[in-house]
């Protein structure tokens, strides 16, 4: 029941991926993009029983930064026909790569040693839970939970700079310069 | 708690200084700018003196957060490195509104430097990598009013946003088939199989992306040409120098046991690197597009030291960092004020520079000689203790090529020599005038230039610190 | 005694004896689907009604007076017109997304319905993060306006659509913080165990100062979640004819203005539930007669009461309060609300870990 349901999630978010990439209009791109993130939370949710995390997932990616993706791309007001186009050697050659990269990773896949993987899931099992979650975050991820805070904050301030315009250089403008 | 604030000293003090200069920024908005950069300069060198005094080793948060001799080291070399940057780029920043967010953004770089320096765990280790690269795209576009910026910005981000994918891919197949993100433990649980190589493959594609090695380069010339000086010295030193440590240390301690398959792509790297490098470099007409490349080939030759994994490697990777800081800053200060107060960047403007700046001109040239290697400056023995690292593995193919490629990079510093001494200008630059600030800086740079080649004291001193391999 | 409970336990056993689990499950699905889509239907009657008798009575005038005694048959003369007219799809309009958009606004809106407790042991999913759940579908709903206003290819439309976005991603964030302190208080995020922990009274009186700053800070950001008046210039009718909804009409646009009326309910319920103990009738500590005599009142009454009691409080607003305009709007979010719901938060944690509450 439950692999089945994984395959049928698993199914169901790679067509969206592949979606998200054939199709033609920037906005429907995105959508499809959304879709993508609520199989993925449907998938931790059902398979993980990570309630806590698929929430967060739809709340961080589908509902925040797809929501400023669709801004963002409404307001240059892309279309199909500002798309530029590609030569057929380019998609060639990136099939080619693309597929190579396929390859590789399925033969890795194939070989690696499940069994470490396994013990791996056990250990991190009960992640899903808010409680264990919270008291792992406050605990024995507490540094790195703490530096990933400062990091928004600067990349807040960055932001905020790119967004101001410099009153000293546009003097400089006018002045001829030395 | 006591041994906890002395462990974390050099995080702590860079997090007060950046908290100093929030404060500052909402406290006294109108603060003049030459009020501003005298204090923080200040901080910054009380900052570089604390990293020698009541230092300790431990580690901190589980196994978050670890500190050693070597670290410390390291540390204290990026201090310099962000001091001597910030006193070259104080008559820049005279014109500019923002300083404090220049700061800002600059010390949480730093800040994001150390603590993946100090990272024992691939999470923490990310998290500074971020840290450490993503404040510099806003940095990168600090020129606000220049296309060219705002490129080497864009280019920037998406580089390093695509390295990035690529590092937390490899890391999450690495974790995978080990369930461990621990350095040692994972040291001990890699086992060479098809998926910890695929995920090893995808970390040094990662690595190479910010360290820019060839094939993974494309980025560095456009970014280093359209970013503002101080930040393009701050990229090819600080930065790079930064990752290049952890580089070492990751590939020395987590894939030990891949020593065999790491070792032929490193030599491939290198050899890629150094001679696109050196090629590329012969070719360019914009000096900050000349350093970009000259800083490829640089990396190549570190890259051979790194191949020797054994404790010279990490010794001389240190050590030719630290003389980089130096030659590499004496160049780019001679840029900075070049280009502060006369906006011009070309080879072609240096026409003559010897007339007119004798000094500076003499300082470039230091500089360059030591970039090339050239005996008696440090960066002679900078490479010299790089080959013999990298020699100790008995390949010596690599070492041929890499004393080729010297012979290559030759040719092309003492081009730019031979610019500002022999070629005549119609329109030379006038007389520049040399404040304090980068006064001091470039006489820093040429001290280190001289002084660190005729003593082995820092070599040995540095030596005894590395761990063998 | 009359009580939702026992209903739905009789129905709920009375399948599993007469049909196999799954078929039963399924007979449940589909009962919840029906009543979920009946209240649907019944709330736009009773709201729109409602408001425009509210704004009648703000006015000093009668309101809708005609269809039926005292008018209440308008709404349903309303939607019969509303029916019948024909769903135009302008030209150059993405008519997939032009579609579909409605329909997904409306979803979202019924999704949020799944953890609510209309009464005692009458609800739908008492998922384990009830309040995190909402918080995430209602992050939703606002893709469902953006694609309607990009899709319509009309610039009032679209520049609705973007003012909507911004608002509600800007409100969204006070909103959140304001129920986290409730959460905080709580120590849970289930809704049953949020209602359950009011048993001695409810957070709005036990929280004191915190919990009331907390309480206007949630209406004021709801109110422009919804796209309510004083904020809803993602439609103000004098500067972009309707906002996001200019181009639909017929059915389509009926979803839509349903939509508004039903997320109306839905925060408001919320807001019921999280400072008034939602189905909890109102108790006093340990006063145990006093208790006794509240539990008399049927839970289901105690919830309606209380939701719209707010629904009215909303309503209010809208007729008292001239609009905002964007800047003043994201002012009022960016520099004053949010950083008094941190602070309020921050209030909120220590009064908790200091047990200063009842």
């Amino acid at each position: 029941m439950l692999t089945s349901a994984f395959y049928f999630i698993a199914f169901v978010t790679i067509f969206f991926a592949i979606m998200v990439v054939v199709s033609k209009n920037p906005i429907h791109s995105v959508l499809y993009l959304v879709l993508t993130f609520f199989c993925i939370s449907a998938n931790y949710i059902f398979m993980l029983d990570a309630t806590f995390v698929g929430m967060v997932n739809v709340i961080v990616y589908a509902g925040a930064i797809m929501v400023l993706f669709l801004y963002v791309l409404m307001m240059m007001n892309l279309n199909a026909i500002a798309e530029q186009k590609r030569s057929v050697l380019f998609k060639i050659s990136a099939a080619v790569t693309g597929g190579m990269l396929l390859l590789v990773l399925v033969a890795a896949l194939k070989d690696a040693n499940l069994q470490i993987q396994g013990s791996a899931l056990e250990a991190e099992q009960r992640i899903g839970s808010i409680k264990v979650l919270g008291y792992v975050l406050y605990s024995k991820y507490q540094l790195p939970f703490e530096v990933a805070s400062i990091l928004f904050l600067v990349a807040m301030i960055g932001a905020v700079v790119l967004g101001k315009k410099d009153n000293s250089t546009k003097t400089i403008g006018i002045e001829p310069v030395k | 708690m006591n041994e906890a604030l002395l462990l974390m000293k050099p995080e702590l003090i860079v997090t007060v200084i950046i908290f100093i200069l929030l404060i500052l920024h909402v406290a006294r908005e109108n603060s003049s700018p030459a009020y501003l950069l005298n204090l923080i300069n200040g901080l910054l060198f009380i900052n570089f003196l604390c990293g020698f005094f009541f230092n300790r080793e431990g580690t901190l948060f589980g196994d978050m957060y670890v500190t050693n001799g070597l670290i410390v080291l390291e540390k204290n070399i990026l201090n310099l490195g962000m001091l001597l940057i910030s006193l070259q780029a104080t008559d820049w920043l005279k014109k500019k509104d923002f300083i404090v967010e220049f700061y800002v953004l600059l010390l949480t770089t730093l800040l994001g430097m150390f603590f993946m320096l100090s990272s024992n765990n691939l999470l923490m280790f990310y998290l500074g990598l971020e840290l450490s690269s993503i404040p510099l795209a806003a940095l990168a576009n600090f020129e606000l009013e220049k296309r060219k910026s705002s490129e080497a910005a864009m280019k920037f981000i998406m580089s390093s946003a695509f390295s990035s994918g690529l590092l937390l891919f490899g890391i999450s197949m690495l974790y995978g088939t080990t369930g461990t993100l621990n350095f040692a433990q994972l040291a001990m649980l890699i086992d060479g199989n098809p998926l910890q190589l695929f995920s090893f493959i995808l970390l040094l594609a990662g690595f190479g992306f910010k360290i820019s090695a060839v094939p993974f380069h494309l980025w560095t010339a456009d970014v280093y040409e359209g970013s503002p000086v101080a930040v393009t010295s701050y990229l090819s030193v600080i930065s790079k120098g930064a990752i290049l440590f952890v580089m070492a240390s990751v590939l020395f301690t987590v894939f030990k046991p891949l020593v065999e398959t790491w070792y032929n792509m490193l030599y491939l790297l290198a050899v890629l690197t150094m001679i696109i490098g050196n090629l590329f470099a012969i070719r360019q007409q914009n000096l900050k597009r000349f350093l970009a490349f000259s800083s490829i080939a640089q990396v190549g030759f570190i890259l051979i030291g790194m191949s020797g994994s054994s404790q010279e490697a990490t010794a001389s990777v240190i050590y030719f960092v630290l003389i980089y800081v130096f030659s590499n800053l004496g160049a780019f200060g001679v840029i900075a004020l070049v280009s502060a107060q006369t906006g011009k960047e070309e080879i072609d403007d240096y026409k003559g520079f010897y007339l007119s700046n004798p000094m500076l001109a003499l300082v470039m040239t230091l500089s360059l000689f030591s970039l090339a290697g050239i005996p008696p400056t440090a960066g002679f023995f900078g490479k010299f203790f790089l080959l013999m690292a990298g020699a100790g593995k008995g390949n010596f193919v690599l070492i041929t090529i890499a004393a080729l490629n010297m012979v290559i990079s030759l040719y092309y510093y003492l081009r730019i020599v031979k610019v500002m001494f022999m070629e005549k200008n119609e329109t030379p630059m006038e007389k520049l005038q040399i404040s304090l600030f980068p006064r001091i800086s470039l006489l820093t740079c040429m001290a280190g230039i001289i002084l660190i080649g005729f003593t082995t004291l820092l070599y040995d001193y540095i030596f005894s610190l590395s761990t063998s391999f | 005694m009359f009580s939702l409970e026992n209903i739905t336990n009789t129905t709920h056993t009375w399948l599993n004896q007469t049909f196999s689990p799954t078929l039963a499950l399924l007979t449940e699905f589909l009962i919840v689907g029906v009543l979920v889509i009946g209240l649907f239907a019944v709330l736009g009657l009773v709201l729109v009604f409602m408001e425009r008798k509210v704004s009648a009575v703000m006015q000093i005038r009668l309101g809708p007076n005609r269809v039926g005694p005292m008018g209440i048959f308008q709404t349903l003369a309303d939607t019969l017109k509303l029916v019948m007219k024909e769903g135009l799809t302008p030209n150059g309009a993405d008519k997939f997304l032009f579609n579909l958009a409605p329909f997904v606004v409306m979803i979202t809106a019924m999704l949020i319905l799944a953890p609510i407790a209309f009464a005692k042991g009458f609800q739908m999913w008492d998922i384990n993060i009830g309040v995190l759940y909402v918080s995430a579908i209602s992050s939703i709903s606002v893709i469902g306006i953006l694609m309607a206003g990009w899709a319509s290819n009309n610039k009032y439309s679209l520049l609705g659509a973007m003012r909507s976005g911004a608002q509600i991603v800007s409100y969204e964030l006070s909103a959140g913080l304001a129920v986290l302190s409730i959460v905080i208080l709580s120590g849970s995020l289930s809704i049953s165990d949020i209602i359950a922990s009011q048993q001695n009274g409810w957070w709005i009186f036990k929280g004191h100062i915190p919990a009331i700053i907390a309480f206007v800070i949630f209406i004021i950001a709801v109110t422009a979640e919804t796209n309510r008046a004083p904020f809803d210039l993602a439609e103000a009718e004098s500067e972009l004819t309707a906002g996001f909804h200019t181009e639909y009409s017929g059915m389509k646009f009926a979803l839509f203005f349903l939509a508004e009326y039903v997320n109306i309910f839905i925060v408001c319920a919320i807001g019921a539930t999280l400072f008034f103990g939602g189905w909890m009738p109102f108790h006093i500590g340990s006063w145990t007669a006093f208790n006794n005599i509240m539990d008399y009142i049927p839970s289901s009454i105690w919830f309606f009461g209380k939701t719209f009691f707010l629904i009215f409080l909303i309503m209010w607003f809208r007729w008292t309060f001239p609009r905002l305009r964007i800047d003043q709007l994201l002012n009022l979010e960016w520099k004053y609300l949010l950083p008094i719901s941190m602070f309020n938060l921050l209030l909120m944690t220590f009064v908790a870990i200091m047990g200063w509450y009842f």
